[in-house]
C-alpha cells in the first residue's frame, strides 16, 4: 500500500503541475479584460451581510491516511454561527451527517479528477450562492505542503474581492518566472467578443471552478502522501514487533532445549 | 510573419506550434485568424479548428472556451481538445448514445447535471461532424 500510495502521490502531482499553464493564461486573459470592466458590477463580485456561510469539505473516500481527515473535521468544529456544507468524499460525507450538520449536497470525485467532475461542483456552489442560501464560499482541504506535512487550509472564494486578487491567486499556482512573459509590443485597441462585461460573466465561473479543481488536486496530493506516510509508519511498525516476537520466541525455544539437555544429563548421571 | 498557437486545458497544454493561420469557432461564428490581426479575447463554442500550416490544414476539436490574440500568439483556453487524427468514431457514437441516454433519463431534475451533458454532447457531436466531413 506504502508503494501504491506513492505513485498515485506522484501522479496528482504531475496533474496539479500540468495545469498550471491553465492558471497562467486565464490570468492573462482576466487580466487582459480588467481595464474594462472596473465598474461592472456582478452578483460574484458583490460583498453582502454573512448570515450562513457555505463551507465545502474536501476529504478523502478512504481512511488509513493518518490524521488527515481529523484535522479537517477539527477546523470544522471550530467554526461556529449558522453554515451550510457541501463535501467531496465519504469520510466528510460521514461526519457531517453524524454530527448533525446542514449538509447540502454531496459529491464524490475519481482518484484521478477531471476537470468535468468539478465543475458539476463549482455550479452547484453558484447556484446555491446567487439564490441566498449561502452568503459565502469558503473551502477546507488539506493544502500539500510537501510529502511529510499537510495543513490544514480555509481559502475563501466567494464573494471575490477584486479582480486584482483573483489573477494574484491564480498567478500564485505556477512559479514566478513562468508569468513573465516576453511582453509583446502590441499597444493596439484590443477587441472584444462578445462584449467584455459578458466576457467577465463567463469567465467568473471558470475562475472558481479552476480554483477548486486545483484544491482537489491538492488534496488528493495530500492524501496520497498522507497515506503514503502513514503505511510507512505501519510497516515500520510491523516488522519491528515480528523482530521482538522472533527474539522472544527463539529464547524460549533455546530455554526448552536447555531444559531438556538438562534432564537428560541428570537422568544419566543418576543411573 | 508565422502565428504562434498554443491550446491549453486544464489537464495539460495540448498544441503548442508555429502556424500560418488558424480558423476559431467564436461564439458569433467563426474567426480567422492571419498574422497581423487586431488583439482580441472571444468566447469560443465547442466546434473545429482549423489550422493551416504551409498549406496544409489541420482539424482540431475543441470544448468551449476563450481565445486571446495579442501580437502575432493565439492562446486557446479550451475545457478539452482533440486532434481529428485521434478521434475514434465508434468510441465517439458510443459517447453520444450514452450523454444523450442520460439526458433523457436526468429530464429537468437536475439543471447543473443537465448542463454538464450537454456541454459533453456537443463536444463529442462536434468530433463526429470534423470526422465525417473529413472523408
Amino acid at each position: 500500500m506504502e508503494l501504491v500510495a506513492a505513485s498515485k502521490m506522484k501522479r496528482a502531482q504531475q496533474t496539479a503541475l500540468a495545469g498550471r499553464h491553465y492558471a497562467v493564461l486565464l490570468a492573462e486573459i482576466l487580466a487582459s479584460i480588467a481595464p474594462r470592466v472596473e465598474n461592472v458590477s456582478h452578483p460574484l463580485l458583490k460583498k453582502r451581510p454573512v448570515k450562513t456561510r457555505g463551507i465545502l469539505l474536501i476529504t478523502t473516500d478512504k481512511g488509513l491516511c493518518g490524521p488527515l481527515n481529523s484535522n479537517l473535521f477539527r477546523v470544522i468544529t471550530e467554526i461556529e454561527g449558522e453554515a451550510k456544507f457541501v463535501s467531496i468524499g465519504r469520510k466528510g460525507t460521514q461526519f457531517l451527517s453524524r454530527s448533525g450538520r446542514d449538509l447540502l449536497a454531496d459529491f464524490s470525485i475519481d482518484d484521478q479528477v477531471t476537470f468535468r467532475e468539478v465543475r458539476l461542483v463549482a455550479e452547484f456552489m453558484i447556484e446555491q450562492y446567487l439564490a441566498g442560501n449561502i452568503d459565502t464560499l469558503e473551502v477546507v482541504f488539506p493544502r500539500f505542503v510537501n510529502t511529510l506535512v499537510q495543513e490544514s487550509a480555509t481559502v475563501s472564494l466567494l464573494p471575490i474581492p477584486d479582480l486584482k486578487t483573483m489573477i494574484e491567486s491564480l498567478r500564485s499556482h505556477s512559479k514566478p518566472e513562468e508569468n513573465e512573459r516576453p511582453a509583446t509590443n502590441d499597444d493596439r485597441e484590443m477587441l472584444f467578443d462578445p462584449d467584455a462585461p459578458s466576457l467577465l460573466k463567463a469567465l467568473l465561473p471558470l475562475y472558481l471552478n479552476r480554483e477548486i479543481y486545483q484544491f482537489a488536486l491538492n488534496s488528493k496530493a495530500s492524501e496520497h502522501s498522507a497515506r503514503m506516510v502513514a503505511m510507512k509508519a505501519a510497516n515500520d511498525n510491523a516488522s519491528n514487533l515480528l523482530d521482538d516476537l522472533t527474539l522472544e520466541y527463539n529464547k524460549a525455544r533455546q530455554a526448552a532445549i536447555t531444559q531438556e539437555i538438562l534432564e537428560l544429563a541428570s537422568a544419566g548421571s543418576s543411573t | 510573419m508565422p502565428l504562434h498557437l498554443e491550446i491549453v486545458t486544464p489537464e495539460d497544454r495540448v498544441y503548442d506550434n508555429t502556424i500560418d493561420s488558424v480558423v476559431l469557432p467564436a461564439a458569433t461564428g467563426e474567426m480567422g485568424i492571419l498574422p497581423g490581426h487586431i488583439p482580441v479575447v472571444a468566447q469560443l463554442e465547442a466546434g473545429e479548428l482549423q489550422v493551416t500550416t504551409n498549406g496544409k490544414t489541420e482539424l482540431l476539436v475543441v470544448g468551449r472556451g476563450f481565445a486571446r490574440v495579442e501580437g502575432d500568439a493565439v492562446s486557446v483556453l479550451a475545457e478539452s481538445a482533440i486532434n481529428e487524427e485521434q478521434i475514434d468514431e465508434k468510441a465517439v457514437e458510443e459517447a453520444i448514445a450514452r450523454a444523450e441516454k442520460a439526458l433523457t433519463e436526468a429530464g429537468d431534475s437536475d439543471p447543473a447535471e443537465v448542463e454538464r451533458l450537454e456541454g459533453l454532447l456537443r463536444f463529442t457531436a462536434a468530433q463526429l461532424i470534423v470526422k465525417r466531413r473529413k472523408r
